[in-house]
Formats: structure tokens, sequence, C-alpha cells
């Protein structure tokens, strides 16, 4: 039995890729490593009753026109909003942001009147920003080096908008995609804990500080969401990120597509340079026409390909592409809710994301810490209780919160993540009960996640969340590799569409969406 | 010409070839600003701010023939040796393959990367070199002078085989911890060679970005004299063959002249004032020091619009480094180190991370207990520097935060200093016995009697986002301001980069053309 395409990885992106083709009358086959399907957009019951978004745990990057295509809410995707950050302060006080503009703007205001006018302008520059730079997401990079002709006018394409824009608009572009964040906001606002909580989203999935330049473009990647639409903000998945994937899922049977889980390849096989099929790790061997990995290029080139196949400078930028994990994951079943002390009780404040992002001192040393090799002792967290927006993923009365954590280096200078790994946990515990010290007994069960485990559990290198950093120079043309940007491969009928190609990381499926238009305009079916 | 440094002597010397009649005026006493050669204790002279020029431009000193006007070179055979403390020290040979030797027993490996490095690096270097001499193209209008320019960079891209096409568009925002750990596997070889990524800016070798700086200080050392040698007489000797070039074609030079306000006249800039209320006309006013303080504090804000007010106030002018120099009885001894090898530059930078770790105290406004250091002792190619016998040391120290927390430079100094001294202690013992007078000048001195803003020893951080076309601010990068017949010239302006020449070379070009 033949396919025309075989993908390796049923992650949202492989998903997204095989829906697009199947769609098209192709005959697809996703394989899958695990029992479910989601790669890191996943809902696992972990524990009893609770069930977890157990790595990826909002949504809002997730392009449009592919929830159009497939039809995403027919297949049972629905998008709850989460609304606001709220930011608790070593001195007692908070910043609480909400999707409510005027409050927000009464709320900075509180902090300083400066920025509460400042915060207007700087939406609206944000605005402009992502309509700028969103086009470039459904574009498939052009190679600056060769003379292909389609390449440089997508090029000046860009070049023409990029001078239509109005001069300052221009400048914050430029800026975005160079300067640091903290340096970035520091042109707008005067409050710390503003900057600080505001430009965290500049450094999630890097291994990068707040003031460390290229900062300001991940701000901007995380921006991007917001824009969507009618200026969604982020949400949650009901049911858990891992419904996003099963709706993609459905979407892709719909159109044909056949779906494996428990099916891990072993190896990718070739035939006189061109790629024929996989094996399994049981024997099996699937023949296709096309086979496209939404795995990282490590695995993909170094494991299941023989590096020796591909050319030198090739294999050397695919060891040289930057993975870095630098974040953890803790899951908490809990009996209660968190009780701040800047804000007390079960206010609509716990609804939203909680962001432990004190001050820029504050993400800077957490960040020293990680860059000497060592977790940080008083982590960054982004954290969600997904229970309250949606009672069906905890018993009633208890309640599932997520914390996202940084920086957790995959590379320890002292000991492993196997014996570190409580440390970890506890760390985050601490840092969380500075802020609401009741959280140490109201935890049922913990869960943590370090980099190691995300590398073992969810087949992502060194437990980048990204499939690779999103830093400047591994992102558009030069992702994942100088010159190999645009889904294909040096091995014929070989192609990629996961997070380490274009645009990158996050629940976002336009890496699945841009790879199946390049298959379906190569390959015939 | 406002402010006597080696960009505005530059500029002032060919607009004066050209026939026009510029006036230097230089607010100390002492003209070259941070080229300046002075005597720290009776019979010791040293460079008081840089020791190494940027370093000048081989087409400038040609142009303005300033062999001829009394400026020679020392030469060293020695680039940079790193120090250390159980006297294996590294050296970086002028020589790629004496150097790929020495390295050898470092690392076979890195021994034979080396020269691969060095041609990547120059070969790099030679595009990036294409865009300094010309004016940056507005990305709104450009001329068609604009795109010839830019096509000339654009082959030039176009002749590196791709693999080097590629390292260029990935090193520049790289992490110049990264670029080096790409290349080589020695610490100490590696930590070497990314201090010339962060030297004099906000960045440590991990900070996304080092990689440019270290891109643009190698595009420098393509088109000048090798960075190791020194001039005759010092730096300074510089800006003295400057101003008789600047003389000899009719033009002045005045110091001690500080200028208070430009004049300006319905949108025109008509001349200046002096603080001592002197009024000077002139056709057209160049600025040689940097744009925040010409345009923040030498103009009236009325005349520049809020948008522009609001970006150059934005513009990172925020110094990190402090200059230490010492007179000394007698030649140091430093474990390891033969006297040839410091007759170049010496750095401490045992590895990488020791590099961060100074970096660290200066985000939280502490100066570094362990900084990086690099510094000559330029008495040892330049006897006209001392008038007896002994030596003088010059020292880039580096981290030295502009802001302090919790306490100021004229506190702080001192201790500074001492820890300054104790740091070279570790490497030469009995240094401190040796030292007959020591002068210690901190960011806020750079700042205060030197006259950079933010004691920004390159006039702006040297990032990304303030570069080229950009600098100093996007749609203002052809030396020209909102105020008409009032230009740049210094340091804060396209190429940049110190002590080159360059900036005040194109400003002049622009001026000129302008003029006729």
């Amino acid at each position: 039995m033949r396919y025309d395409a075989i993908i390796i990885g049923g992650g949202h992106n492989g998903l997204t890729c095989a829906a697009y083709l199947a769609r098209a009358g192709r005959k697809v086959l996703v394989l899958e490593r695990r029992h479910v399907l989601g790669g890191a957009a996943v809902t696992e019951e972990v524990f009893p009753g609770f069930k977890f978004s157990v790595c990826s745990y909002v949504v809002s990057l997730l392009r449009p026109e592919i929830i159009r295509d497939l039809d995403l809410p027919a297949h049972g995707m629905e998008l709850l909003p989460l609304d606001g950050t709220f930011t608790p302060m070593a001195n007692g006080d908070y910043l609480w942001r909400v999707n409510d503009h005027y409050k927000t703007r009464r709320e900075i205001a509180r902090h300083s009147r400066l920025d509460a006018e400042a915060y207007e302008e700087y939406g609206k520059a944000m605005i402009e920003m992502g309509r700028f730079a969103k086009p470039i997401l459904a574009l498939t990079p052009p190679d600056p080096t060769s003379l292909d002709p389609r390449g440089l006018l997508d090029l000046l394409a860009i070049g023409k908008r990029f001078r239509a824009m109005r001069p300052h608009d221009r400048i914050n572009q430029v800026q975005l995609l160079t300067m640091s964040a903290v340096d970035f906001l520091d042109q707008w606002f005067e409050t710390d804990v503003l900057k600080a909580t505001m430009s965290a989203s500049g450094i999630i999935g890097t291994f990068l500080g707040v003031r460390s330049p290229g900062t300001a473009y991940v701000l901007l990647h995380h921006y991007m969401g917001e824009i969507d639409g009618s200026f969604r903000s982020w949400g949650l998945a009901r049911g858990g990120t891992g419904a996003v994937s099963n709706a993609i899922a459905a979407a892709a049977r719909g159109f044909g597509a056949e779906i494996r889980t428990e099916a891990p390849v072993a190896q990718i096989l070739t035939k006189s340079g061109r790629a024929s099929g996989v094996a399994l790790t049981n024997g099996d061997e699937i023949r296709a026409e096309v086979v496209i990995s939404s795995v990282d290029p490590h695995l993909t080139f170094l494991r299941f390909l023989d590096p020796r196949q591909l050319p030198d400078d090739f294999v050397e930028g695919v060891r040289r592409y930057k993975f870095r994990g630098s974040s953890g994951k803790v899951n908490l079943a809990l009996d209660g809710l968190p009780d701040f002390t800047a804000l007390p009780g079960a206010g609509p404040h716990l609804r939203g994301a909680m962001s432990i992002s004190p001050s820029i001192d504050y993400m800077e040393q957490a960040y020293d810490d990680a860059k000497y090799g060592a977790f940080s002792q008083r982590p960054y967290m982004d954290i969600v209780i997904p229970s309250l927006t949606d009672p069906s993923v905890a018993p009633p009365g208890k309640h599932v919160m997520s914390c996202f954590v940084q920086y957790a280096p995959y590379h320890l200078k002292e000991g492993t993540w196997d014996e570190q790994r409580e440390a970890f946990g506890d760390a985050v515990i601490n840092a969380i009960a500075e802020y609401a010290p009741n959280i140490k007994n109201i935890i049922r069960h913990r869960q943590v996640l370090t980099p190691l485990d995300i590398e073992r559990e969810f087949g992502l290198t060194e437990g980048n969340i990204f499939q690779g950093e999103l830093t400047l120079e591994q992102l558009f043309f030069l992702r994942p590799v100088p010159g190999w940007a645009q889904y294909a491969t040096p091995v014929d009928r070989l192609y990629l569409c996961g997070s380490a190609t274009h645009p990158g990381g996050g629940i976002m499926g336009a890496p699945g969406k841009n790879a199946a238009m390049r298959v379906l305009k190569e390959v015939k079916g | 010409m406002i402010g006597g440094g080696i960009n505005g002597l530059t500029c002032a010397a060919y607009l004066a070839k050209a026939g026009f009649k510029p006036l230097v005026l230089e607010a100390t006493d002492r003209i070259g600003g941070g080229a300046c050669t002075a005597e720290i204790a009776p019979g010791f002279r040293a460079p008081i701010l840089a020791h190494s020029t940027g370093p000048l431009r081989h087409d400038v000193i040609d142009d303005l023939q300033l062999r001829s006007h009394g400026l020679t070179f020392l030469p060293s055979e020695v680039s940079v040796t790193s120090l250390a403390i159980d006297g294996r020290s590294l050296v970086i040979h002028e020589e790629v393959n004496q150097t790929a030797a020495a390295l050898r027993e470092w690392s076979p490996r890195d021994a034979e990367q080396w020269p691969r490095f060095v041609s990547t690096l120059a070969s790099l270097a030679r595009v990036i070199g294409t865009l300094y001499s010309v004016t940056p193209a507005p990305i709104d209008d450009a001329s068609g002078r604009d795109l010839w320019a830019l096509l000339r960079t654009l082959r030039a891209f176009r002749a590196l085989d791709q693999a080097d096409a590629y390292r260029l568009l990935r090193w520049g925002p790289m992490a110049v911890a990264d670029l080096v750990g790409e290349s080589f596997e020695n610490e100490r070889l590696r930590a070497v060679v990314a201090a010339d990524g962060i030297f004099g800016t906000r960045f440590g070798p991990w900070s996304a970005g080092s990689g440019l700086v270290l891109l643009l200080r190698a595009a420098n050392e393509a088109l000048g004299p090798a960075r190791s040698w020194v001039a005759r007489g010092g730096p300074g000797a510089i800006a003295i063959a400057l101003e008789s070039v600047i003389r000899k074609h009719g033009g002045e030079v005045q110091t001690g002249k500080r200028v208070a306000q430009v004049m300006v006249r319905d949108q025109r800039a008509r001349g200046v004032v002096l603080v001592d209320g002197t009024e000077i006309a002139a056709a057209t006013v160049v600025s040689g020091v940097d744009p925040k303080q010409t345009l923040l504090s030498l103009c009236d804000a009325a005349d520049l619009g809020p948008e522009f007010l609001w970006r150059m106030r934005n513009y990172r002018t925020f110094g990190t480094v402090a200059k230490l120099n010492l007179a000394l009885s007698s030649l140091p001894t430093f474990p390891g180190v033969d006297r040839e090898s410091l007759t170049g530059r010496m750095r401490i930078a045992p590895d990488v991370d020791y590099l961060e770790r100074a970096f660290d105290h200066s985000k939280y406004g502490r100066y570094s207990p362990a900084p990086y250091i690099e510094f000559t002792v330029p008495s040892l190619l330049d006897d006209s520097l001392i008038a007896g016998g002994g030596h003088v040391l010059s020292a880039y120290v580096q981290f030295a935060p502009y802001q302090l927390r919790n306490t100021n430079w004229d506190d702080a100094a001192d201790g500074f200093a001492r820890m300054a001294i104790d740091t070279l202690e570790q490497y030469a013992p009995g240094l401190r016995g040796l030292i007959v007078a020591q002068q210690v000048i901190t960011p806020l001195d750079l700042e205060r009697t030197y006259g950079f803003t933010g004691g920004h020893i390159f006039h702006g951080e040297l990032a990304l986002d303030q570069m080229l076309t950009m600098r100093p601010l996007l749609g203002w990068g052809q030396y020209r301001t909102p105020v008409r017949d009032l230009y740049l010239g210094g340091s804060g302006t396209h190429p940049g980069t110190g002590l080159t020449g360059g900036s005040g070379a194109n400003a002049a070009r622009e001026i000129i053309r302008q003029l006729r």
C-alpha cells in the first residue's frame, strides 16, 4: 500500500500539514510516536480527574485562515478568552492589565500617568507592527544569496511595504528586529514592573535575557496573536490545548487522512538520494512519494537519516542549529485556589494569566543563574488556572494550575536533571509562595517537567519548546539552516513542516500549512 | 567646527583642503578629543584616553598626506596577548601563520582553524568596508548615487561564497560568545577574540548583537594600519598632524573655546555662541561632538520638533569603560610574557564567562570587581613619551557603568582604581611598588571633562538599530540635522566606531557637495 505523503510526527503542525494535503486529495499517513496526538499541544489526565495541557497551555497564534480552511470549530475546537495579566510585586502592590483598555489605562495610571498615556501609543504602534509582520508569516522565505527572481520579488515586496509605512512605524519595525525588549520598552515606559512583565514575552523559548538584543522580536512574535481577528487576546482551548490538535486531526481524517499513534519512526528510507518512505521501530516499512518531517532537524537529519548521506556543510549547519531549552513546566493539581497577598481572594484576576515578573532586575537575575548552568532560584513564571474558565478539566471544587517556568537550562553545570528535578519543583513553589503563601497547603499533586523530560517525552531536542531558539540568526531565511529555509531539504522528496521552519514556534500551524503548499506545488498527485 | 576630536579635525582638514575656511573650536585646552597625549606626571606622557586608535583610515592618512605632516607609526609584531596568572599567556601575532604556530600548543584544531577564521573575517570585513566610505542611503528617497553605492556592496556580497554570505547574515545578530564558540575550542582564545565584540559597549559576550561589533571592528582594521601600531608621540600626534594640515590650507584651530549654543535663525544655523558670549558667524556649523550633546544641549528644542526630540533622547549612550593611566618607575615583569609581546596589547580575559560576569555587575549598577582590562605599555615602542627613565601603562577597564547604584563616581573612583590595580597586580606581581603616579578617568569624567555624553567612548551604542543609515537616527543617517546647515561629523554618525576619521571624512564630502 503506497501513500502520496507520510508525515512524521502528529503534532499540530504535522496534523495541519496532513489536513491541507488530504484536502487537496492526497493520500496521507501521519505517524505519531506517542499514544496521544498533538505533540506539545496535548491534553493528558496526569492525575485521576485532573486534565492538563501538559506543555503548551495557551492558544492565540493559530492562524485564522487555518481555523477557517479546516473549519476547526465544527470539529470541536472552542477557544475561551483568557482575560488579563496579573503581576504581583515585591512591595505588596500589583499590576493588573486586562483586555478592557480603559480599565488597564486606569490601572497603569495608578503607577504612572505618563505610562498610561504611552500605553495608548504603544498599543497602536504594535498593531501597525503586527500588520506589517503578519503577511511574512505566510511567506516561504526567499534565499538572499541566490538570484531566484521569485525570492527577490518577495524581498522587494517586503521592502515596498516597509517603505509604505509611516516613518516612525518603520523605525519601530527596525527596532523590533534589533533591540532588546527592555531597551525597546524603555522608550515608552518608566514603570519598572510594567516593563518587566511586558518584556517577559520577549524571552519565552529563548536563552536570552530581557536586556539581550533580539528579544524585542519575540515580543512581537507573541503580540501577533493578539492582533489576529478582533484584537483577540490569548485564549484557552476547552478541554486543553489537546482539543486543538484533536480538532485538526478530525479535520484531516475528514479529508481522508490516515493517522496512526504509537507508531514510532526509526528511519527515513531513501533510494538513490531520494526519500522513498520510512521504517518503523517494529521493522515495518511504509512507502510514499514524499516524506514530511514535523520533528526537529536534529531528529530528522542526525537520527532518522545517516548524516553521511548529506552534504557536510548542511550537517554542520544542523549541528550548529541552537535549541538550548531554557524553560520547564510545573503542573499542579490543587484543592483550592492560590491567595495572593497583593490582591486577596478568588477574584477575576485568577482567571487570567498570573505573571511572576516583579521587576527587570528579577528577570535579569533569573537569567544570570541560567547563564552559568543552574536553574533560576527565583524564576520567571507565567501561570494560568484553566479550571476556572473550563471546569471540565478538574473534579468539582478542585483546580489545575499550569506554571510555565524560565529559566531551566537543558545543560546543567552541576548534577543531572534527574537529580535536580524535585529541587527545581521546590524552587518554583517557593517562588510562588512569596506572593501566594497558601499555595503550599493546597497542592494535591505536582508534575515537574524539566527540559530533559520535555525532550524525552515529547521529542523536543534539548527541551526547546519552539524546536529551536527564536533568535535573529535562526529566523526567516536562516531557519533552520541557511539556504534550506524553504521546507525542502538536501534529500529529494523529504520536507520539513515543524516549528523549526519559518515562521517558528507556538500553536500557529503556519509551518505546517506553508510546507503543505510547497509540497502541493512541487509534487503532483 | 564644534569639537577638535579626530573626526572633527579630519572633517575640517578635508574642508580646508577643498578650499573652504574652517574654524575648529575645541572646548578643552588640548585638541584630539579621544586621541590625546599628555603628562600624567613630570616626565611621563601617556595616551590619556584611547591608546590604540580606530585605527585611522589609510585613505584619510593618504588624502591628507599626514605622514608628510609628521605622523609616523611604530609597528609591533604582536597584536594581542591574553595574560594568564600561571604565566601561560596566549599570544596573537599580526602574522597569521606565526599565530597558528603559537596556537598549536593550546589546541591543534584551533591552530588549524585560525588562518581560516582570519581570512573569513577579512572577507566579511571587506563587504562591510564598502559601506564605510559612503554616506548611508536614506530609505525613502535613495538617489542614483546611493543606489550605485549599494550596488557596490551588493556585488561585494555576491562575491562571497554562499557559506560566507550566510555567515555575514548570521554573525551580525549573533552573540559573539556563540561566534567564537563555533570557531574555536580553546576558552582563552575564544575570550580574547570575543573581547573585541564587547569593548566600549553595553554588551556581554552572550548578548546577541555583539557579533556585529566584532565585524565592525574587523572592517575598521581592514581599512587602516594594524591596531597594535601606535603613532609616535602617542595618539595626540595624529591630532597635531591633522591640525597642521588644516593650518597649511588656511583653516584655524582654537582651543579653550567652549561652544554654548548653535545660533539658529529661521531654521538655519548661522554660527555659534561661546560660553563667554562671543558670537562667531559661519555659513555652516559642523559638530564633532556626540549627537545628543549637539542637539539636546547646544540646540533649542523648538527647532527640532517633538518626534525627533523623543528619538534623540532615546539614542543610547550608556558608557561602560573607564581609563587607568600609570606612571611606572620601571618596566613591571609579567611572568611568561617576553618584551616583544609587551609591545602589543595585553588583555585580561581568561575565559568567556569571566567577561560575562564582568558585564553582569554593570546591569545592576556596580562596577566589575574582576574587570576585563586591555592595556598597553606605549613607552616600550615610543621613548619620546618618557623624559627620564620609567614607563607608562595605559589601561581600559570594563565594565564601569556610567550610572552607579547608591553611590556616585566621585566617591567610587578611588576604590575603583585600587581594584583595577589589584587586578593588574595579580598578573604583574610588584606592579604597585613601581607606581610613581596614577590617573583614573571614570565614565563621569569622560562626560564632564571630555564631553562624551553618558561617558560612551563611541558617541553612542554600537547596536544594530544605531548603525548605518540609522546612526544616529533612522532618517538622519546622512550627517544632516533638522536644522539646516547644521551637520554632524563625529563618531555618532556612520561609520562611527571611534577614532578612524571615517565619520569626519564622510561628513566633509556631504558638506562640500552642499556648499558648492
